[in-house]
């Protein structure tokens, strides 16, 4: 039956269904037409990210010298980066922030898209919808560069804090250090995660939720029992979609982080920088790799066809 | 003319008066064309006037060297669209330049990657002379033995600057006239300075008496790691541009910086506190920057009336007032003399075009690698 259109019946494809003039060639015209609406995306995909994907990968094996990129194959990138614990710790560090700020995200979206999908009228929904993305509509550099001015020692944090007698000379604790990088990371990526969680939770049938009360179930058994297994695909998205680019940044780091908040990415563009390009490429497909395991793992996730376990 | 340079120069650079100042860079351009000599004559009627077709020049370079409103006037002047796209270091512009052919007409460049650039068949060079607009700069600028190619020039003499430590005496009460000066613990996290690994470890090699900093030995560069590793403690933040070393200073969460020339005033009209400068016992690295000529453009042609137009000192003069540092147009000194800039000029060391000689001039790496390593290695997490 999977697959079937409604109304057809198992025993008869949908495709059986459908005119016949010459079987074959209908088949075949067809199944290019399928196709046809994959092939921008393919030539997308193909030309500037595979490609350049492979330049990469190939980059990441050759040497430089004096600047030139000398096409001798070697493994000498990958040795450097694991015999340096710098690297190693930068690469570690890089993974507990993006891990945090994910966590920490989703702590703040879950409540947020819970309550959007439940309890708001559509109306509503639409606008505070409108709202979470409205941060999209200035560019990303200016968001970031809005915290300094938040943070800074003469920012708003500060000003409130010497207003309420808190404090009597600006702080500099806020600025410039790791937890700095994660809050304005929480903030960069918060509509992925809200968005994405609204999108699941807003097709979730509430019915089998009050089921679940009716039958004796605490509002929190009913949540982690029955609502969570059932937007597992929704948080793995968000997850995926929080995670994975954190993991690649550099310019928030950069800017609000300090030598302290520093990210794999920073010593990457480093490398960019001083033409280093196979050093670079070596190190920026580390991050790929890891990026490839994690879609591996979260792969499962997004396949619910038991999500309780039975 | 001198008179309406100055008086327009001063003010503030609205579209409107920006083309009027273009106007009479105009006047000036065909001026100095008519009475120019007669060597270089062909060269020098090709460097002025107006280009019959309009040309869009691609130029990889730092955002200090144009105005938006100054490209506009030459562009009315001359018919030749400056197209700016910027870069961070010199490595990254001389990689830009040598993959991409003939897709850029003019890059910037620091002193000795000038003599690269060229060396490498990347630019090409050309008679400074026959460029009108020449004659305004000091004649040190036009001497320069590092950019002679015989009778011609790698690229035209535009700004220069000591890289140098800037402090707030409020809270550095001991003029730090030593590189080793800023490794006081006492200064922890409150030093800022940009995030040019090679110009950091030239730095660190100036600090720990390397010879040539920008080619330093392996011993020379395990110096220079272990000074930076020392002073990583006290660097509040590696900036990714120079405003935010001047924010930093003017914010008071940096105490010192470590930058350019005319860093006190730009602090100043950041409306941050007094910061003074200090030139370390040690010595400076410092940039003398150009503009070159790619050798793959398809606009060569264009090259020298749009560098003549853009360097003429009326813009040169408020380049200096809005980025404060030192230029090589001396006509451009002068008007800034005129109209009342002088002590600002001086204290800068317009006039002192000699200095930048002095100083260990940017160049590349002997070993770019070990330099990138080593500072990665010291600012990794």
């Amino acid at each position: 039956m999977e697959g079937s259109s409604p109304g057809v019946g198992a025993t008869q494809p949908a495709d059986v269904a459908l005119p016949l003039g010459r079987p074959g060639r209908r088949r075949w015209t067809s199944r290019l037409g399928e196709y046809a609406g994959f092939a921008p995306a393919l030539v997308l995909f193909g030309v500037f990210f595979l490609v350049p994907l492979g330049l990469i990968v190939c980059y990441s094996f050759w040497t430089t010298v004096d600047y030139n990129v000398v096409h001798d194959w070697t493994l000498d990138n990958y040795h450097y980066f694991f015999s340096v614990p710098t690297y190693v710790s930068t690469f570690w560090a890089t993974v507990w922030v993006s891990f945090a700020a994910t966590a920490l995200a989703l702590m703040l979206a879950f409540p947020f898209a819970y309550w959007l999908a439940r309890y708001v009228s559509k109306r509503y929904q639409k606008v505070l919808l409108i709202l979470v993305i409205l941060p999209f509509w200035t560019s990303y550099l200016l968001r970031v560069y809005s915290w300094l001015t938040i943070l800074g020692p003469q920012g708003a944090v500060n000003r409130f804090l010497e207003w309420t007698g808190a404090t009597s000379q600006p702080v500099s604790f806020f600025l410039y250090d790791r937890p700095a990088v994660i809050l304005v990371l929480v903030y960069l990526y918060f509509p992925f995660a809200a968005l994405t969680l609204y999108a699941s939770l807003e097709r979730f049938d509430w019915n089998q939720f009050r089921a679940a009360m009716d039958l004796g179930a605490t509002p929190a058994t009913a949540v982690r029992r029955i609502l969570l297994p059932q937007i597992r695909p929704g948080i793995t998205t968000a997850v995926i979609f929080v995670f994975i680019p954190i993991l690649g940044e550099y310019l928030t780091p950069q800017l609000v982080g300090g030598t302290r908040g520093v990210m794999i990415g920073n010593l990457i563009v480093n490398f960019f920088q001083g033409a280093q390009y196979t050093r670079g490429a070596a190190a920026a497909l580390l991050i790929a790799a890891l990026i490839v395991v994690l879609l591996a793992i979260f792969r499962r996730s997004l396949e619910v066809e038991d999500p309780y376990g039975t | 003319m001198t008179s309406i340079d100055e008086r327009l120069f001063d003010e503030r650079m609205s579209r409107g008066r920006v083309l009027r100042l273009g106007a009479v860079g105009a006047v000036g351009v065909i001026a100095a064309g008519c009475g120019g000599s007669s060597k270089g004559s062909s060269a020098a009627a090709s460097a002025t006037g107006k280009s019959d077709q309009a040309v869009t020049l691609n130029w990889l370079t730092w955002s200090d060297h144009y105005a938006n409103d100054q490209l506009a006037a030459v562009k009315q002047q001359t018919n030749e669209q400056g197209r700016p796209q910027l870069f961070s270091d010199n490595a990254d512009a001389y990689l830009k330049i040598k993959q991409t052919g003939s897709q850029f007409d003019i890059v910037s460049g620091d002193a000795l990657w000038v003599p690269k650039y060229n060396k490498d068949g990347l630019t090409e060079s050309f008679d400074l002379s026959s460029l009108p607009v020449s004659s305004q700069l000091y004649s040190i600028a036009r001497d320069f033995s590092f950019w002679k190619d015989g009778s011609n020039y790698m690229g035209y003499p535009f700004s220069w600057s000591t890289v140098q430590i800037y402090y707030n005496p409020k809270f550095v009460k001991t003029v730090p006239d030593s590189w080793h000066a800023v490794l006081d613990p006492k200064y922890k996290g409150k030093v800022s300075l940009e995030n040019i690994p090679t110009d950091m470890m030239a730095i660190a090699g100036k600090a720990t008496g390397a010879k040539e900093p920008y080619n330093m030995t392996t011993a020379e560069i395990a110096d220079a790691k272990a000074w930076l590793t020392e002073f990583k403690p006290n660097v509040l933040k590696l900036a990714s541009q120079n405003n935010e070393v001047v924010r930093a200073l003017a914010d008071g969460s940096a105490w010192i910086g470590i930058t350019n020339l005319g860093t006190d005033d730009r602090v100043k009209d950041a409306g941050g506190p007094l910061v003074k400068p200090a030139y370390p016992s040690e010595g400076t690295v410092g940039f003398i920057d150009s503009e070159q000529m790619v050798v793959k453009s398809k606009n060569k042609d264009a090259f020298p009336r749009f560098i003549n137009a853009m360097q003429q000192a009326p813009y040169i003069a408020q380049n200096f007032i809005t980025n404060g540092r030192p230029l090589f147009n001396e006509k451009a000194y002068k008007m800034l003399v005129n109209q009342g800039h002088e002590d600002r000029a001086k204290r800068l060391l317009y006039n002192q075009p000699d200095k930048a000689l002095a100083m260990t001039l940017k160049g590349p790496s002997g070993n770019e690698q070990a330099y990138t390593d080593a500072f990665n290695e010291v600012f990794g997490a």
